[in-house]
Order: structure tokens, then sequence, then C-alpha cells
């Protein structure tokens, strides 16, 4: 479902940091996969590669069969819009909407009417515990509500790819683990394939496979036993 | 703490080098041109002094009676009083040569076949080469021209000079040559002079003079020999005796409303520089917010951050002020020439053309606004980049705060600001003064900008649904981003609303004005065909005479021919227009128009000379109207008469007086003609008959020949040509919508990048950003026209309620062009969406990962 091949990054023109190298990879549809690292080792740009908003300097990243190499900036942007959820350690939900607003958003940027998009980001929102949150701005609700409509936004549109760069990072560990808890119901009810960046331990216990990078490579893979 | 600080703002200078040297760009062009508008007056001025100081010569007093001049008597009385050494009495007209290229020339009438002592007097620094000084007193048709008009034409002693007169064309042979130098230089040395008495009968002076030049007895002081004279002359109530010098001070006053035109255009042009300093320092603070962040963080105290920002602006303000000064000083030679053109050609006055001069006084003062505008302006962005919480600078967006909008104590001192100028402007006296009565309007705009941020807001939010149903997500969260930062859409939005507000007040003024002319115009001048003496109508110098007027009177096509003096006379310490004319025949073809009082009383009174009309403005600025009695001072005494009846009426800003014509001549002793109003038998084509008219009067006399139609279109395209400076408004309007709107955006563009990168990562396409940006643009330019039409609408309100009446005396009718919003709409809109183009563009290429802040 997800395929990295001969994956690189690398930046700068003086000095060329290699953030990634010689990455080859394949996430399972419906798998959950914890990529774990020091700082620096290239979690984000591979996560920054997976959903399209960068390229790779070699090599190819396919979803679902779709080489995103071959494709132009439109076209990985409708990519992200229709099959890949996004969650950030910092929410990242738009200040003036509200929650349903937010939730609402990447419907409304797809064209679907706004009545229709309301209701479903209303049933996404009793879905995720915020039935009496739909009308709250961001910053009149918690850390773990904020989070949760992000988690809600991220998968309005039943994405088949779900990517989350530590989402529980700003996060006390109670809340953390309720929205941990929260992506495993919505995983098991939409079979949505995670990519799941964290340094928590915990976090990671709730993926099947954990990938090692440091400095830009892959270093280690290990299966996470269940429960 | 600030030397540390000064390497950031170097790097910052040196970064950003094209917002830099726009910011002192937009300083040097608003203190260059008030330096050019200033330097430029005073050069004006310093010509027309130095042309009364040059033609006066060494007289040390001068007579003078306004423009329609005095009789010969009063020569003789100035030239018996004892002290009195030389009194050369003086003509002075600016006539048209027959040369192709129609150039003008000052002719100046002088005595010279007085005392030979006078000749020098006259001519002593201009050094005339005269070879045969009798035959020059002996020929009535000899004529001196100075060396730069000789040489430009080809004239030496015995050529012909054929000059347009009163009495028609007439060639003058030139008999000599003066220098370039003295009053050789006047007029840019196009000058001549002959004898004085030929003058008053070839330009139809009659009996009079125009002045007296005088020199004073060794033995007897100036200030004596003027206490002499003047208690001497105490019937010729408007004789004045005065120093050369003084009579400077009655031209700037001629001149010192196009001075106060140039001098507000030159404010505007400062104003723009100002608010582009605005902007430029708030888009510096919003682009240096998280480096403030840094800086605040790492130590650096509020009042420190403050006086960096400052300080740029003064180094900005120092800088672009002295590049400014050189900028203006270059300008003002070509200022200086257009303001002279229109000094010459609207009042007759000229100048002795010198270069401008540096000085170091407007210098200072243009250094000082300079500097003072940048500090002014960068004021609040430097207030604001120290109240920047370093936290939120710093950190994620769902913690920024909604800008506090105004509390309610502002809003209510805005309104009542509004509230209380609009009283001011109905109730207050007239008296308080032009000045006073503007800071009404100041005060209407100020409380509009006081209550703006709440007002945009408000508009916005009203927006948000119908943007919503109609436009889609983008357009919501355009208005969300205004919403949230009201202050920063509200400068540019205030920016336009005053700019607007005059371009709309200014328009409504205008239009009114024009209709309410075009009525007048349509009941009072209802002839045929009228003969002028200028392309302006009339000049002050320059007449017609009245056997030119009974010849064209007796063609048979002619039913009547009313003959006009439209002179400019002093009163009460200012000047006001007089017009005389046959009142018998203005009275047959003007019906209803006389008010408080009995037409058929009103005219019996006033053409047999017994009474005097007065227009509307000259009762709202002196405050005499029907049942007074009006005493004028006259060359020839005083002369008291009744006001018989008001009139509306809009030939003079300066208000006018109208006489029967055999009155005006009995006590000006002038039977000067400007104007002839011809009315045409039935049956009669105008348009032929002005043809045949022109084809009599051609090569013999210089006459403008207009038919009714024509005249009107005429007078209107004077009035569009004086209210061009609404053409000016509307420019700067635009440079100002356009300014303002791309630093908003880029401001917002900046403030939001995160914002921006979220919808990007989450599925948002560059064309939708692109459709946000562009519709937060769209928005600044709706609410801008809206509340610049009401802004317009209060401003409109002032200028015809008190700016015509405090102008002109005039009483213009309240009428707001709705039109002229609906127009500007689109065009404001148009600008806003070209203006919006570079933000759009840097908002698209955002780097979505950087703008996420992902480490």
């Amino acid at each position: 479902m997800i395929e990295l091949k001969g994956v690189s990054r690398d930046f700068g023109d003086g000095k060329i940091v290699h953030a990634l190298s010689d990455i080859d990879l394949r996430i399972e549809k419906g798998e959950r996969v914890a990529v774990m690292g020091p700082s620096g080792s290239g979690k984000s740009t591979m996560l920054n590669l997976i959903c399209g908003l960068d390229e790779p300097s070699r090599g190819s990243v396919r979803i679902d069969g779709v080489d995103l190499t071959q494709l132009n900036d439109d076209d990985r942007t409708r990519l992200r819009r229709e099959k890949i959820g996004m969650i950030f350690q910092t929410f990242n939900l738009l200040p003036t909407l509200t929650a349903l607003e937010n939730v609402a958003l990447p419907l409304r940027l797809q064209g679907i009417r706004k009545n229709e998009a309301e209701r479903r980001s209303r049933e996404m929102l009793v879905r995720a515990g915020l039935a009496d949150r739909v009308t709250h701005l961001p910053d009149k609700v918690s850390g773990g509500e904020r989070q949760r409509v992000a988690i809600a936004r991220a998968l309005i549109f039943k994405p088949p790819v779900l990517l989350a760069d530590e989402p529980t990072g700003n996060l006390d560990s109670h809340t953390g683990e309720e929205i941990l808890t929260l992506l495993d119901d919505l995983h098991r009810e939409l079979n949505t394939t995670v990519v799941l960046v964290t340094h928590n331990k915990e976090a990671a216990a709730h993926c099947d496979r954990i990938l090692r990078l440091r400095d830009g490579r892959i270093v280690g893979q290990e299966q996470v036993e269940a429960a | 703490m600030l030397t540390a600080l000064a390497s950031v703002t170097w790097r910052q200078w040196r970064r950003h080098s094209l917002r830099t040297a726009l910011t002192i760009a937009g300083i040097a062009i608003g203190v260059a041109a008030f330096f050019a508008v200033r330097t430029a007056n005073r050069t004006l001025l310093n010509s027309l002094s130095l042309t009364i100081e040059k033609l006066a010569g060494k007289s040390t007093l001068q007579v003078i009676a306004g423009e329609s001049g005095f009789p010969e008597e009063v020569w003789e009385i100035v030239r018996s009083t004892p002290g009195v050494k030389i009194a050369a009495p003086v003509i002075e007209v600016i006539a048209n040569t027959g040369f192709d290229d129609a150039a003008n020339l000052m002719i100046v009438g002088e005595d010279t076949l007085g005392e030979q002592g006078l000749r020098e007097f006259l001519f002593e620094e201009s050094s005339i080469e005269l070879n045969d000084p009798l035959v020059y007193l002996a020929q009535p048709n000899s004529i001196i021209v100075a060396r730069t008009f000789a040489d430009k034409h080809g004239l030496k002693e015995g050529s012909k000079l054929p000059v347009f007169t009163s009495q028609g064309r007439r060639e003058f042979t030139v008999r000599g040559i003066f220098q370039p130098i003295g009053m050789g230089e006047v007029f840019g040395g196009q000058i001549a002079a002959m004898d004085v008495f030929s003058m008053q009968y070839v330009f139809n002076r009659g009996r009079n003079f125009d002045r007296i030049d005088l020199l004073n007895e060794p033995d007897v002081s100036v200030e004596e020999l003027k206490a002499r004279l003047e208690s001497r002359l105490k019937d010729y109530t408007a004789v004045e005796v005065t120093r050369p010098a003084a009579r400077g001070k009655g031209i700037e006053n001629a001149v010192a409303a196009m001075s106060l035109g140039m001098t507000i255009a030159s404010f505007i042009a400062l104003l723009v520089g100002l608010f582009i300093i605005f902007n430029t320092f708030s888009i510096s603070v919003s682009q240096r917010s998280k480096e403030i962040g840094v800086l605040r963080a790492i130590g650096t105290e509020r009042g420190s951050l403050q006086r960096m920002f400052l300080i740029e602006a003064t180094m900005m303000g120092v800088l672009g002020s002295v590049i400014g000064i050189g900028l203006g000083l270059f300008a003002a030679r070509g200022t200086t020439a257009i303001m002279s053109g229109i000094a010459a050609s609207i009042y007759s006055y000229v100048g002795t053309p010198e270069p401008p001069q540096f000085r170091w006084d407007y210098a200072l003062l243009a250094l000082g606004l300079g500097v003072t505008a940048s500090v002014v302006a960068a004021w609040l962005p430097a207030r604001a980049a120290s109240r920047l919480d370093p936290v939120l600078a710093l950190h994620n967006i769902e913690t920024r705060q909604k800008e506090a909008v105004l509390g309610r104590p502002r809003i209510l001192l805005g309104t009542l600001m509004v509230v209380v100028a609009i009283l001011l402007i109905r109730f207050a006296p007239a008296k308080v003064g032009l000045t006073l009565q503007f800071a009404y309007m100041a005060m209407i705009l100020l409380g509009l900008v006081i209550v703006l941020p709440r007002l945009a807001e408000l508009i916005a939010r009203a927006l948000r649904p119908l943007a919503d149903r109609f436009f889609g997500t983008e357009s919501v969260l355009a208005l969300d981003a205004m919403i949230q930062s009201p202050r920063r859409t509200s400068a540019t939005v205030a920016a336009l609303m005053v700019s607007l507000s005059f371009v709309f007040a200014t328009a409504a003024y205008v239009q009114s004005y024009q209709r309410t002319v075009v009525q007048w115009m349509d009941r009072f001048l209802n002839v045929d065909i009228f003969v002028t003496t200028s392309e302006l109508a009339r000049t002050r110098t320059y007449h017609f005479s009245e056997e030119l007027s009974a010849q064209i009177a007796s063609l048979d096509a002619v039913k009547r021919i009313e003959n006009v003096r439209f002179t400019f006379i002093p009163f009460r310490g200012d000047t006001i227009a007089m017009i005389s004319l046959q009142m018998d025949g203005w009275f047959a073809r003007v019906k209803d128009v006389i008010e408080g009082a009995d037409p058929e009383e009103a005219r019996r009174l006033v053409t047999s000379g017994q009474g005097i009309i007065v227009a509307r403005n000259f009762v709202s600025r002196f405050g005499i109207g029907a049942g007074s009695t009006l005493r004028i001072d006259t060359p020839t005494g005083v002369l008291e008469r009744p006001i018989v009846g008001v009139i509306e009426d809009y030939s003079s800003e300066k208000s006018v007086v109208f006489l029967d014509r055999e009155l005006y001549k009995q006590y000006w002793h002038d039977n000067a003609v400007d104007i002839m109003d011809i009315s045409l038998k039935p049956g009669v084509d105008a348009n032929a008959f002005k043809v045949e008219l022109q084809k009599t009067l051609r090569g013999e006399h210089r006459a403008f020949v207009y038919t009714n139609a024509e005249y009107k279109r005429w007078v209107l395209n004077l009035i569009d040509g004086f209210f061009v400076l609404n053409y000016l408004q509307m420019g700067i309007a635009i440079i100002v919508a356009a300014l303002g709107i791309i630093n908003t955006l880029i401001i917002s563009v900046n403030e939001r990048k995160r914002e921006l990168g979220v919808i990007r990562a989450i599925g948002g396409l560059k064309r939708q950003i692109r459709r946000m940006v562009m519709f937060e643009a769209i928005a600044i330019a709706f609410i801008g026209v809206s509340v610049g039409a009401l802004g317009g609408i209060l401003s409109t309100y002032f200028l015809v309620r008190t700016a015509a009446t405090m102008i002109g005396g005039y009483t213009i009718p309240f009428r707001f062009p709705i039109s002229l919003v609906i127009i500007t709409l689109p065009i404001v809109t148009i600008i806003a969406l070209v203006a919006a183009w570079w933000p759009a563009r840097r908002a698209v290429n955002l780097g979505v990962i950087e703008a996420i802040g992902y480490e």
C-alpha cells in the first residue's frame, strides 16, 4: 500500500545533508507502523515524502501503486485531500474556525456543499466524543480535545492512509492514552494504514511494527507483540 | 543595548534592501513635493515682486487704484504736492503681437514727453539705445523694445512691430532697444515701452492711468510724503499710496488660492509618503515577529525594542528627506514654471524669471517634516513590536489571541466626534474662520478612523454567511483573517476611506456646482454670441473699445449688444468683482431672478443708476443685502447706492456687484469693454454669424467669439480644469489602495503562514490559497469603498455647507453621487485584485513544510 524504493533525500548546496539514504520500505494496507529514532534521524522527512509535501532526491514513493514522484503539485495535493489524513503534534487547527468548521474543512476544499460537509463532520465529532464541543473555537477547548478535533478532521473523508506526527507529544500521559485509544478504535473501524512518528514507547506499543531510524537509515524493525 | 540592536537593524536593511529603498523613496517623494512647492511658491512670489521692483525702478512710492486705474486729475494733484520730485504716470498692458507666434508683449506706457530726468529715472539701468530721441518723442507710434524680444523677432531700429490694440491692429515703429537688465528683464524680456498718452488712446484708457511712480525730494522723507499725498487724495477714496515693496503682499493675496491648492497637493504627497512608511514598518514588524520574540526572550526590554524601530525610522527619515530635498530643488524649476504660467494666464501677473533659490530654512523645515513623518508613521508599528508577546511570537497558532478590538470608550469617542462635527457644521457661525471650519471635517474623518476597526469587523462578520453561501470556504477563511485582525486591515481601509472620501466629496461638490452653474447660465447667460478679449474671457489689462462694439452693433443681424466691463475693485480690505453693463438690456432678457425686492422697482432704480444689485455670495461674505446702502470707494470719490435686489450668481468667488454701465463710467471714468453680449435678430443662425464676425475681426482685432453653447461648454470646461484636483485625488487613492492592499496582504500572509501551510497540507490546492488572498483583497476594497462612501457623504455635507460658503459665498445644493460610488467599487476591486497578485504568489509559493514548522 505504501512503498518506498531506494528513497534518498538530500538537503543543502555546499555541504550536503543526507536526511534519508536508500530507504526501502513497504507498509501493507491496514498496518500500523511506528517510526522511532533520535532527533535528526529523518522521521519527519520520511513523513513529508509519504504525504507528498516533499519529493525524494532519488527513488520512488508509491501510495496504492501511484508513484508520487510522477505527479505534479496539484495531483499530490488532491492525493492528500482524498487519500491521506494528517495529524500534527501541534494540532494545527485553524483558530478562527469552530471545531465543526475545522473538521469540515477538507470536505469543503473538495467542493462538497456546506450542509452535507457539516452533517458528516458532526457525526465524526460525536464519534470522537466531542458532541458538546461542536461550536467551540480551538482556544476554548483543551489540548486533548483539540487533538480529537484534529483526528476527526484527518479521518472525515475516510482516508486509506493516516500519518501522525507525534500526536501525543503535547499532551499529558492520560490524555495521550485517550488519543491513542481513539486512534485504535477508528483504525479498527476504517482499516486505515497508519504511520505514526513518535518518541513515546507507549504510543509505539499501539502499533503493529516499529521502524527505527538513525542518520537517515533504517537500523531496525520489530514486530509488536499483541497485548 | 542599542549598539547591539543596531547590527540587527543593519542586517535587516541589507536583507530587505528593496523594502528599505521603497520606504526611503516614500519619504523622499513626500519631502520632495513639499520642498518643491514651497520653493516654487517663494520663487514665484519673489519673481512677481521683482517685476514690481524692476518696473518701479527708482521710485520710492506708487499711487494705485485697482484694475481700472484713476483719472488724470489725480496725477495733477500728486505732482503738485510739495516733496514730490518726480511723478511718472504709467499704464501697463499685456498685448498680443501680430507675429506668427502671437507672442505676448508687456507694454509699459511712460511719460516720455516729460522732463529729461524722468527718462533717465525710468530707463537708466536699462540703458536705452536710442539713436534719435526727437523722432521717438515726436511720433505717436514709436515704441522701444527690450533686446531679448528684438533679437527673437529680428527687430532693429525702424522695424515694424504689429500689435493688437483696443483700436485694432496697429503697427508701431521700433525707435530704440533697451538692454536686458533692469526693466528689460521683466516678463522674460518680452517688454516694450511707449508714450503713456499714446497708450491711453490705443488701449482705450480714456484719461486714466494705472499708477504713478514717485520719487521724493531728498529733504522730504518717504513717510512724510506718503502722509501728505494721502491727505491730498482723501476724496479719491479708491486711490492708495504705497511703497512698491508693499504691493507684493497684494499680489501674494491674489495668487493665494493657487498657492494654497499646490501646498495642499504637496501635503497629500507627504501623507502618501507617511502611509507608505507606516505600511512598510508594519510589514517589517510582522516579518520580524520571530526575531522580536527571540530578542525579547533573551532579555531585550520593550522600550529598547521600540527605540530600535524608531531609530530605524529616524535614520530612514533623514536619508529620505535629504534625497527629497535634492529632488525637490530639481523639481522646483518645473513647478515654478507651472505656477508662473497660471499666475500670468489667470491672474495676469507676470514674473521676472529667476532660478529657484535654495533656502536653508525651507530645507530644515522639509527635513524636520520628513523625519517627524517617519517617526510618527513608525510609532504604532514600533509600539506593536514592543508589545509582542514573545511566547506567541515563537509558538503555535491556536494560542494566538484575537486582537482586542477597540473598547467601548474609544468607539463612543469616535462616534461622538463625528456627531459633534456634524452639529458644528450645521450650527456653528461662519465667523470662526476657514481653518477652524476645516477642523470640523478633520474631526469627522478622525472619528471615523477611530471606530473603523470595529466597523470593519462588523462588516466582515455581516459578509461572512453570504460569502460562505456564494463563494465557499476560501472566502470564509479570508473574512476570518480580517475579523481576527481588524487593526491590520483597518489601517489600509482607513487610508482608502480617507482618500475615497476626498474623491467622492470633491466629485459631489463639482457635480453639484456644475449643475448649479448650468442652471445659472441658462437663466443669465442667454444671449446668442459672446465676444471676449482672451481665451479666459477677460484679461486684467487688455480691453475692447466702445467703437468696436458700435461697429458690431451696426451689423444687420444684431438685435442688441451689451457691453460688459468685468473688473475687480478693493472693498473692505479685500477684493470684489464688479460687473457693469447696460442693465435695461439685461432686465429685458433675464426674468424672475431678483430676490428681496419688487422686480419692476429694481429695474427702474438700477437702469437709472439709482440702485445696485449684488450676488448672494456678496451677501454671505459681507452681511450686506437688499435694503442696505452700499458704499464703494471709486477713483473719483465714494459711490453710495442702495442694494435693490439680490441674485444667485456664479461669475466670481470673490462675490459680485452689478451696476449700470453709465453709472460705472461716471465714477470710474472708464469706458473699456471686456465682453460683448450679442443678441441676434430672430431667424439669424448664430453659427453662421460667428463665422462672419470672425472674418470681420480677423487680422484687425484680437477677439474670441463664442456661440451660446460654446461659451457654456467653455465655462464648464473651466470648472473641470479647476477641479483637476479630483483626478489627482483619484490617482492618489489608487496608489494608496494598491500599496495598502499589497502591504496588508503581505502581512496577512506572513502572519498566517502556518495556517496556510496547514490548509495546503490537508489538501488545499494552490489556486484555493490564491483565491483566499484575492478574496481578502476584494473584502478590503468593498469595506473601503463602503466606509469611503460614508466619509464622502459627511465630507460632501461639509463642502457644500461650509467650504463653498466660506470660500466663494456660494450655496450649493447637497447631492451625493451614488453613481460614482457604484463605478468606484469595481475599479477599486480590480486594483485590489492586481495589488493582491504578488502577495497571493507569495502565499501560493510558501514552503509548506517550513510553514508548518516541522523541525
